[in-house]
């Protein structure tokens, strides 16, 4: 059976020379050079009766779960936090296209990493986003997830392979994945549990002796400016959803951490529900809580042009989880952040028994890893 | 959603044994032509559950995929155009032990559980009891 469809040029091409091509292949397709696409229409093919799994309200309050030792049971890793919820899912499905427009330029580093992986290659990006790095190795067949369907939607009119899921819970068969990559996604998880499960599933979903590159904001950001617009996270607001008897990377202070000088942007206290104590002694030495500093509200300023049309906005900010700027004509939003200290994506990899690291690197203010899996 | 992403997808719901593969219900598959490679297509042939991937492509459509193939001097270019042309647009996948059904929808798969889904299935096992449960996320202001 024969169909003439539109051919169609996709990121997935062979070399032009094995097939004798003549004609320019572009490394991109729109949905839209589709419309003389042959469509064949089924009907649901399944009708045998089968068990429907009643469908199930979402919880409305989150919460951790303690067992007897006091220590948090994995019944709370995969279950998603409030924060993640309201300052990274609903941020990035409400700041989409914006966010998209700004996702263009490939990191040298990443790029070297997929281009030098073998022709075949079925690559898993994991928190692809707008999807910037799917396809860039044209021998290589990728597969994106993302939990915003908002940037999953982009990515699937630039013609890419992808699905919405969570990084913290992949659908993927385990050991069918030649590589896969987490570029800027771990320091959106706001519990070291959920950061190690990620770990363990980017691990998981590989073949044994498959590679998996991990990227993750630093600490220790090259543009110390930068972090003046970040607004730091108290001890105590981390104790709320971090929970009792979680593990600790820093020492924590018994003291308030006093906040960092905030930039002149308007924020207002009730709106971003962030226990800033505004009279803490100067005594304390500023540039050391810096350095214990890791969790973070990082601004993202949509302007309202854009906020217009994505709709969502409205409702942020009707519940505090955005405000309007109108010096700058943006609705701000803030995300969540936990960004890494220096050997902390080592200690995190240390426990996972069945990876090694072949490299490890800081690079533009991100900390990187390269792990094997080795059973 | 091609079938050979099909072939990696698994149900990863709290308590499921094996997740794959999952069923397809299909409403509407599309067909994309893309160019074939025949180095990844040996590839791929290495790594998929045939089965799986027989199976499959008969739910997408009268263009399956059978054992003939392997014997076949076409093989090459019907294997490609079942595991990589073959789009599922809207339908969905159902996981085989609970029956529950993720969506396909725009030939963008949801495999996102809910909130009662997605806890490990070694809980059980480990017999722990919660002794009590802690309201994350309270504003106190």
């Amino acid at each position: 059976m024969v169909h003439s469809v539109l051919k169609a040029s996709r990121f997935f091409c062979p070399p032009r020379e094995a097939l004798g091509l003549t004609s320019a292949i572009s490394g991109r397709v729109c949905y839209s050079a589709f419309s003389s696409m042959k469509e064949t229409n089924f009907s649901i093919v399944d009708s045998s009766s089968n068990t429907v799994a009643p469908t199930r309200e979402p919880c409305i309050t989150d919460t951790l779960s303690v067992n007897v030792n006091g220590t948090t049971s994995s019944m709370s890793v995969q279950c998603t936090p409030e924060i993640e919820k309201k300052f990274v899912h609903h941020v990035y499905d409400a700041i989409a296209p914006h966010f998209s427009s700004t996702r263009f330029a490939k990191w040298p580093k990443v790029a070297a990493f997929l281009s030098s992986l073998p022709l075949g290659s079925l690559v898993l990006d994991a928190g692809c986003g707008n999807g910037k790095y799917l396809g860039l190795n044209h021998d290589c067949f990728f597969i994106g997830c993302d939990i915003s369907s908002s940037l999953i939607k982009i990515c699937s009119d630039r013609g890419h392979e992808v699905l919405v899921a969570d990084a913290v819970n992949l659908p993927y068969r385990t050991g069918f994945g030649d590589a896969a990559i987490s570029i800027a996604v771990l320091h959106h998880l706001s519990t070291e549990n959920r950061r190690r499960r990620a770990i363990e599933e980017l691990v998981r979903v590989v073949k044994k002796g498959g590679l998996v590159l991990i990227t993750v904001w630093a600490v220790e950001q090259e543009d110390r400016m930068l972090i003046t617009k970040w607004t730091p996270l108290n001890e105590k607001y981390v104790d709320e959803w971090v929970g009792p008897g979680s593990p600790r990377v820093r020492t924590p202070s018994s003291v308030s951490l006093e906040s960092i000088p905030e930039s002149e942007e308007s924020r207002s206290r009730e709106h971003m529900n962030v226990c800033n104590e505004p009279n803490v002694s100067r005594d304390l030495d500023e540039e050391n809580n810096i350095k214990n500093q890791q969790e973070y509200f990082v601004p993202w300023h949509l302007p309202y042009h854009r906020a217009e049309i994505s709709g969502a906005s409205a409702d942020a900010l009707a519940a505090g989880l955005a405000i309007k700027d109108d010096k700058k004509g943006a609705v701000v939003y803030n995300r969540y952040y936990h960004v890494f200290s220096e050997g902390e994506l080592e200690r995190l990899t240390t426990g996972i028994n069945n990876a090694r690291i072949v490299d490890q690197f800081f690079d533009k203010s991100n900390w990187c890893v390269i792990l094997e899996k080795t059973l | 959603m091609r079938l050979l992403t099909h072939n990696m997808l698994s149900s990863n719901i709290k308590g499921v044994v094996n997740g794959f593969p999952l069923r397809i219900e299909a409403e509407k598959v599309v067909e994309k032509t893309v160019e074939m490679n025949g180095e990844f297509l040996k590839k791929m042939f290495e790594k998929i559950d045939w089965k799986a991937f027989v199976d499959a492509s008969r739910a997408m459509g009268p263009e399956e995929a059978d054992c003939s193939m392997l014997d076949s001097d076409e093989f090459l270019n019907r294997f490609h155009h079942a595991l990589l042309e073959l789009h599922l647009e809207e339908g969905a996948l159902v996981c085989p032990e609970t029956g529950r059904r993720f969506p396909v929808n725009k030939g963008i798969p949801n495999m996102l559980l809910h909130e009662d889904e997605d806890t490990d299935g070694e809980d059980s096992k480990d017999g722990l009891t919660d002794i009590w449960k802690v309201g994350v996320f309270s504003v106190t202001g």
